[in-house]
């Protein structure tokens, strides 16, 4: 197996993985967060008065977005 | 006026209902899928949007979701998939993002090229970025 083929069969698990873990989360009961509420946790954190959460995901998220359409 | 450090509107306004922002996130993002890549006007319109977003994320001028406080003991299952990813991306960076080792984005880029496959991705990233907005 190619080398190239193997890198395709990683990120074709790991897209699989986060379907399947969001799948799970949603069910009901389930003592698994979305990944929304994954965030949002993330994004509640803060240092003083700094919102170094809600800073992180969005320059990530602004990053991401820069990265695919524009360069 | 100072604005308060948080505001949890369960009954969102009416510019937040999704009959508003959708259409107006579909317009921009089939503005942005016509835009090639590595060109001046792509890279100031993500950067433009991007900014206004999060400048409308940190200053608390749009209603928030209630956020449950509370952390979940299945959170840990999320480090399964990120894990993989960071892995696979990591290695192939590495070994020099080339045909043999892709990145993610190598593999993205070639489906990134017809404009309205771009222009869905861009309606992705900007609904997900707006989802963010709201939390």
């Amino acid at each position: 197996m190619s080398t190239r083929l193997l890198a395709i069969g990683g990120f074709a698990v790991a897209l699989l993985l986060f379907a399947a873990v969001e799948w799970c989360a949603r069910r009901e009961g389930s003592r698994i967060p979305t990944f929304g509420e994954v965030c949002a946790y993330v994004m509640r954190y803060e240092v003083g008065q700094v919102p170094v959460g809600r800073i992180g995901v969005f320059g990530f998220w602004w990053w991401l977005g820069w990265h695919f359409f524009a360069r | 006026m100072e604005q308060p450090s948080e505001i949890a509107a369960e009954v969102p306004r009416a510019r937040d209902r999704s009959m508003v922002s959708l259409p107006i996130l579909a317009f921009l993002s089939l503005v942005g899928g016509q835009l090639p890549s590595f060109s001046l006007s792509a890279n100031l319109y993500t950067l433009g949007i991007g900014g206004a977003l999060v400048w409308l994320g940190l200053s608390n001028r749009v209603p928030r979701r209630p956020v449950a406080r509370r952390f979940w003991p299945g959170a840990a299952w999320w480090l399964l998939p990120v894990t993989v990813f960071a892995v696979v991306e990591g290695t192939t960076f590495l070994l020099g993002s080339s045909r043999n080792y892709p990145t993610f984005s190598l593999l993205a880029d070639p489906m990134l090229e017809p404009e309205l496959a771009r222009s869905a991705v861009y309606f992705g990233w900007l609904a997900a970025f707006w989802a963010l907005v709201r939390r």
